[in-house]
């Protein structure tokens, strides 16, 4: 399948700039929404349920930084970059994010990386370059449920969007690398902002800017205008981002 | 530790002079200022984050939290440090946002290091932010000089 064959060659190259000391793994997770879908309560804004077979995203640039100072994602611009290890920039990665591990988790590789706290993260979500779905950066395949009516279909969009982040904010804190040890970060896809959520007030911001699925009630294949949308997150954490 | 000692100096006291109220049960309250961390966590729509999850971590042991705690209905969380230097962070977490912020203690000065609150970007919402207030905001909490007020 599209994802897996290029899920093989990003498996990663290190870009430290000072000795490597401990690994680093850095995973993708599109939570419940991807791998479980838009269930009762957690319809879309307008009603719908979801259920995907498959959540494409291809990522490139993946880094992990130590900023110093820590990294203001509301301000946005450049990480004050201490030490960086990055993943294969020249290889765009495309991922499924229904296809996670036990933890819900997709492992996007292991780098070399310095000790020390790896508190900012950045990437880009761009259009992949070869496969079934080559020009598309997000495709979303799946079922749409309302009020006894089922529609399959199929979602794409080639927009760009390039994140910045800084800390990873959720149960645990993430990055701490210790000399000989393993430690973790997250990218985090937060599906809501593009679809909406019932359970949320409608006037909430991120169902106003939300999409949500009755555009595309007539089912079959539809393009999808995520630019503005804020979807990338590290955790709960907001990041910066640059579309186009 | 300061409070601890401060009992303790009362009791012994009302042991020695006062022999019929030897079992002392008197309620010592004494007040002194000391320098605090408020924290307001809010969206940057100017929504409160009403009853935010706040952690705080210590720079000693900073994958563990120190402390943990609840917002009120304003976003406001106050707490006393320990004086323990380097860098300090706050997390501050509601429905589904969150943020982290970050204070250095060094020499016995308290530096906001992020974020700064001209740095916000109003048209960013959804996006939620937490600020730090420090300094001397007159929480009393210790133990200093005691004044009986119930002897049993």
């Amino acid at each position: 399948m599209f994802g897996r064959i290029l899920k093989a060659a990003f498996f990663s190259t290190a870009l430290a700039s000072t000795a490597a000391a401990g690994e680093l793994s850095i995973f993708a997770n599109g939570e419940e929404l991807a791998t479980e879908g838009f269930l009762a309560p957690e319809l879309t804004r307008d009603g719908w349920q979801l259920n995907f077979s498959n959540v494409f995203v291809t990522l490139s640039g993946i880094t992990a930084i130590q900023a110093e100072p820590p990294y203001d994602a509301e301000a946005g611009g450049e990480p004050a970059t201490s030490v960086s290890a990055g993943l294969d920039p020249a290889a765009p990665l495309t991922i499924d994010l229904t296809e996670t591990d036990e933890d819900g988790r997709v492992l996007l590789g292991s780098i070399a990386a310095s000790a020390g706290h790896h508190n900012a993260i950045s990437w880009s979500v761009v259009p992949a370059t070869e496969g079934e779905w080559a020009g598309q950066s997000m495709v979303f395949v799946g079922t749409a449920t309302r009020d006894g009516q089922s529609v399959d279909f199929t979602l794409t969009s080639p927009d760009r969007h390039a994140y910045v982040c800084g800390e990873y904010v959720g149960d645990e804190r993430k990055g701490f690398l210790v000399e000989g040890g393993e430690a973790d970060l997250e990218i985090t896809f937060h599906l809501d902002h593009i679809f909406g959520r019932a359970d949320v007030d409608l006037d909430d911001p991120m169902n106003i800017d939300a999409i949500g699925f009755d555009p595309f009630a007539a089912g079959g294949t539809h393009a999808i205008d995520l630019s503005g949308l804020h979807i990338g997150h590290v955790g709960e954490g907001h990041c910066a981002v640059v579309f186009g | 530790m300061q409070s601890f000692s401060g009992r303790l100096f009362v009791i012994t006291l009302g042991a020695l002079l006062l022999p019929s109220h030897a079992q002392a049960h008197a309620a010592l309250i004494t007040l002194g200022p000391v320098e605090a961390i408020e924290i307001h966590a809010g969206y940057d729509t100017g929504e409160a984050m009403r009853g935010a999850q706040i952690v705080v971590y210590a720079p000693d042991n900073p994958a563990q939290p120190w402390l943990t705690g609840t917002a009120d209905d304003s976003g406001r969380f106050v707490f006393v440090p320990d004086g323990t230097p380097g860098r300090w962070a706050v997390q501050a977490r509601e429905a589904g946002h969150g943020a982290m912020s970050y204070f250095i203690v060094e020499g016995g000065e308290t530096t906001a290091l992020l974020p700064a609150p001209a740095q916000y970007d109003p048209l960013q919402r959804l996006v939620m932010l937490a600020s730090i207030v420090w300094g001397a905001i007159g929480t009393a909490l210790y133990f200093r000089r005691p004044r009986q007020r119930e002897r049993a």
